[in-house]
C-alpha cells in the first residue's frame, strides 16, 4: 500500500480510536451522543457509496437498518453477538442484491419513490409476521452496555468510512460516477451500468443492517415500527445533503453539524429544532448544493 | 443610622434564608412532543402542569414537612424510546433533578425502567400496559394501571356473559397493545361460553373498515370487540354509523377516553364501551370530582379517563410518598412500594411493579357522562345496551 492510499486509512482508525477513547472519558449521557455520532457516519457513509455517487436518491436505506435489527433481536439470546451482527449484514446485504434488480429499472422520482414505498412494504410484513408469531413485544435482556456498542460502532464507523473512501477513488467508483453524469453515455463509453449499479447497492446497505443489529441492542423493548422508522431515512439523506457528497468527509460533516445542532437545540426548543432543520435544510440546497464539504473547498480555492 | 443598617441587614438575610428554604424542587421527565406519539403527549403534560400548579398554588411541594416549590423540566424524547432512556440519564447525571416523572406508552416506560435501575433512582410509571411490565425487575419502578392485557380479555368476557352477549366479532389492530390483549380475549370469550364469530386483523394505518364491517354486520353476533387504537377508533365510528352496525354492545379499545373523542361524536358516543379505570361519578373516591373540575377549568376540556388520570395520580403517589419521605432515594422507594395512597382513583397500593387494589375496568359513555360499568365493587352505573 503506498503513502496515498495509507493515508485515509490512519486518519480514519485514528479517528475511530479517539471517538471510542473519548466516550471513556465522557458521562453516560454523551457517551449515547457519541455512539448516536458513530451510527450516523456509518449509515451516511453507506449510503454515499451507492446514493451519493450513483445519483440515484434511496429514501429506503431504514429498510437495511430494519432487517439487522429484526435478525439480531430474533436471535437474542440463542447465537453469540458477533454472530448475529454478521448475520444482520449478510441478510441485508442479501436483500440488496435481491431487490437491486427490479427496483434499479426505475430511475429519477421513481426511484426515489419506489425505494421508499419498499421500506414501507417490508415494515408492515414483518410487522404481520410479528403478529402471526404472536410476538407483539419482545424484551432484550442482558445486552451489552454503551461502551461496548460504541466500540463495535466505531468500528463500522470507520469501515463504512472506508468504503465509501476506496469504493469513491476506484475504478469502480469511477463508473459510477459516470452513472451519476450520464448513465446512457456511460453505458455506451462500456460501463457495465447493471452490474456496477447492483453491488453498489449491496455494498450499500450491508453495513446499514449490522447498525441496525447493534442499535437494537440499545433499547430493552423491540418494536417494529420504531427499527423501521422512516425517519431514519430522511435523516441519512438530510445529513448527505448538508455534508456534501464529493468525499468521504462529506458525510462526517454533515453528521456532527446535525448532530451538534440538535443538542444545542433541544434543550432549547424541540419544535424550534424541526423547524430549523427545515431552514438549513432548504438552505443548503438553495445556496450550497454540494454541502458542508463543498463551501470548504470553495474557500480554499478562492484563498 | 445604626439600627436601620441593622434592620436592613437582618432583612437581607431573612430574604436569603427564605430564598434557600423555597429552593425549587427539580422534578423531570420527557415527552414525545413530536414524532408517532405526539398526539398522546398532550394528555400526559397537561396533568403534570395542573398538578403542579395545583401543588405551588397549595405554597409547594411538602418534602417531608418542609414545603418546596415544584419545577418541572420536560425534554422531547422525539417519540424514540432509546431517546428517552438517554434523557433520563441526562436528568438523572446532568440536570440533577430531584425526582422524576413517567414518559408515555409502554416501549418508553420499559426502556427507562433500566435507567432508573441502574442509578436507583425511583420512578412511579404510569401509561404503560403490558404484561412485559411484570418482567420489569421490581424496586424501582411501579405501574399504577389496572389495564393489563391478561386481566382485560377474561374481565371483558366476564361482563359480556353476565349481559347475556351469546357471540361476539372481533378486530384488532395488528399493534402490539391490541395484539396482546386479543391473545387473552379469544380463549377467554371461548371459556365463558361465547362464541367468536369473527376474528380479522387489521393494518395500523387502516383508512376504509367498510369490509370489515360488513363483515361483522352478516355475522349476526350479538357484541362487536375492537381492539383499536385511537385513529381507527374515530374511524370505526364514522363507518359503523354509515353501514348502521346496531350490535348493542360495541366495545373499542383505545381512544374513546380523549375528549375529542365525544367531541367529535357527542350522543353517537353513547353506548360505546372501552377500557378504563376511572370516572369523576364514583362518589367513593372523594378526589376524583375535585380533579375533574380543576381540569375542565383550566383546559375547557374533558381530560383524558385514561391517560391523563393515570398521569395525574402518579404525581399524586409521588406528592404523599415525598411528604413522608422526603427525597433520598432509598426512604423514598421504601415509601412508594410499602406505603397506602389515596388518590383521584381511590386508594393505591403496590405489589411488586404492579397496582395491588384497582380492579381491571370498563367505561361507557352514558347520556354525556362517563361511568364505569364493570366490576360491580366500583362501577357507577348498569351496563346498558346501547
Amino acid at each position: 500500500m503506498n503513502a496515498r492510499a495509507a493515508w485515509p486509512v490512519l486518519v480514519t482508525l485514528a479517528g475511530a480510536v479517539a471517538l471510542w477513547a473519548l466516550g471513556q472519558a465522557v458521562g453516560a449521557y454523551w457517551q449515547i451522543v457519541l455512539l448516536n455520532v458513530a451510527m450516523w457516519i456509518a449509515l451516511t457513509q453507506s449510503w454515499s457509496v451507492f446514493s451519493g455517487l450513483t445519483g440515484y436518491i434511496s429514501l429506503g436505506h431504514v429498510v437495511a437498518y430494519g432487517i439487522g435489527a429484526y435478525v439480531v433481536v430474533s436471535g437474542w439470546g440463542m447465537l453469540p453477538l458477533w454472530l448475529l451482527v454478521g448475520l444482520a449484514g449478510l441478510a441485508s446485504g442479501l436483500f440488496g442484491l435481491l431487490v437491486a434488480i427490479p427496483v434499479l429499472r426505475v430511475r429519477g422520482p421513481y426511484f426515489v419513490i419506489l425505494t421508499f414505498g419498499l421500506a414501507e412494504l417490508v415494515k408492515y410484513a414483518v410487522l404481520n409476521v410479528e403478529t402471526m408469531l404472536g410476538k407483539s413485544s419482545r424484551l432484550i435482556f442482558g445486552a451489552p452496555g454503551t461502551e461496548t456498542l460504541l466500540l463495535a460502532m466505531a468500528g463500522l464507523a470507520a469501515a463504512a468510512t472506508l468504503l465509501r473512501h476506496f469504493v469513491g477513488i476506484s475504478r469502480f467508483g469511477r463508473g459510477l460516477a459516470a452513472i451519476r453524469e450520464d448513465e446512457t453515455a456511460a453505458e455506451t463509453i462500456g460501463v457495465p451500468i447493471t452490474r456496477f449499479k447492483v453491488l453498489a447497492f449491496a455494498l450499500s446497505v450491508t453495513l446499514p443492517g449490522m447498525v441496525g443489529g447493534l442499535m437494537a441492542l440499545r433499547s430493552t423493548y423491540f418494536e417494529v415500527l420504531q427499527v423501521f422508522n422512516p425517519t431514519i431515512s430522511f435523516t441519512i439523506v438530510t445529513m448527505a445533503i448538508i455534508g456534501g457528497n464529493e468525499d468521504a468527509r462529506g458525510p462526517i460533516l454533515g453528521v456532527l453539524f446535525l448532530v451538534g445542532l440538535s443538542e444545542v437545540l433541544r434543550s432549547a426548543s424541540p419544535q424550534l429544532y424541526l423547524i430549523c432543520l427545515g431552514l438549513v435544510l432548504v438552505g443548503f440546497v438553495t445556496y450550497a448544493p454540494t454541502g458542508l464539504l463543498g463551501l470548504l473547498h470553495g474557500r480554499r480555492a478562492r484563498r | 443610622m445604626m439600627k436601620r443598617l441593622f434592620a436592613g441587614l437582618a432583612a437581607t438575610v431573612l430574604a436569603a434564608s427564605a430564598a434557600w428554604a423555597a429552593d425549587p424542587v427539580k422534578i423531570g421527565y420527557t415527552i414525545a412532543k413530536t414524532g408517532l406519539f405526539s398526539n398522546a403527549a398532550p394528555s400526559q403534560i397537561t396533568a403534570y402542569d395542573l398538578w403542579a400548579e395545583q401543588v405551588n398554588a397549595d405554597g409547594g411541594l411538602d418534602v417531608a414537612g418542609e414545603k418546596r416549590p415544584v419545577e418541572l423540566i420536560q425534554y422531547d424524547d422525539e417519540s424514540d424510546p432509546a431517546k428517552a432512556a438517554q434523557l433520563y440519564e441526562r436528568l438523572i447525571t446532568s440536570d440533577e433533578v430531584d425526582l422524576l416523572l413517567a414518559p408515555w406508552g409502554t416501549p418508553h416506560h420499559l426502556n427507562v425502567a433500566g435507567v432508573v435501575e441502574r442509578y436507583g433512582f425511583p420512578m412511579v410509571g404510569n401509561t404503560a400496559a403490558s404484561v412485559a411490565i411484570r418482567e420489569v425487575a421490581p424496586g424501582n419502578i411501579w405501574f399504577p394501571t389496572s389495564a393489563i392485557p391478561d386481566k382485560i380479555g377474561p374481565e371483558l368476557a366476564a361482563m359480556l356473559k353476565e349481559a347475556g352477549v351469546g357471540s361476539a366479532a372481533v378486530i384488532a389492530n395488528v399493534l402490539p397493545f391490541a395484539q396482546e390483549n386479543l391473545q387473552y380475549l379469544v380463549p377467554a370469550l371461548e371459556e365463558a361460553g361465547i362464541e367468536v364469530a369473527m376474528n380479522e386483523s387489521y393494518p395500523p394505518d387502516i383508512k376504509d373498515m367498510t369490509p370489515l364491517l360488513t363483515q361483522i354486520k352478516n355475522s349476526g353476533a350479538d357484541a362487536v370487540i375492537a381492539l383499536s387504537y385511537p385513529a381507527d377508533s374515530f374511524l370505526y365510528m364514522g363507518q359503523a354509523r354509515e353501514l348502521g352496525i346496531d350490535q348493542p354492545y360495541q366495545f373499542l379499545l383505545v381512544g374513546p377516553t380523549i375528549a375529542a373523542f365525544n367531541g367529535a361524536f357527542g350522543p353517537a358516543a353513547d353506548g360505546i364501551i372501552t377500557l378504563g379505570h376511572w370516572s369523576p361519578q364514583q362518589a367513593d373516591w372523594t378526589k376524583a370530582q375535585p380533579f375533574y373540575d380543576a381540569y375542565v377549568a383550566k383546559y375547557e376540556m374533558e381530560p383524558d379517563y385514561l391517560d391523563t388520570a393515570l398521569a395525574y395520580m402518579s404525581a399524586e403517589i409521588l406528592q404523599q410518598a415525598v411528604a413522608e419521605a422526603g427525597l433520598d432515594h432509598d426512604a423514598l422507594r421504601s415509601a412508594i412500594a410499602n406505603g397506602s395512597f389515596e388518590t383521584i382513583n381511590g386508594t393505591i397500593e403496590f405489589d411488586g411493579v404492579e397496582n395491588a387494589v384497582t380492579p381491571t375496568a370498563f367505561l361507557q359513555r352514558q347520556a354525556g357522562e362517563t361511568h364505569i360499568v364493570w366490576p360491580p365493587a366500583i362501577a357507577t352505573a348498569p351496563l346498558k345496551k346501547r
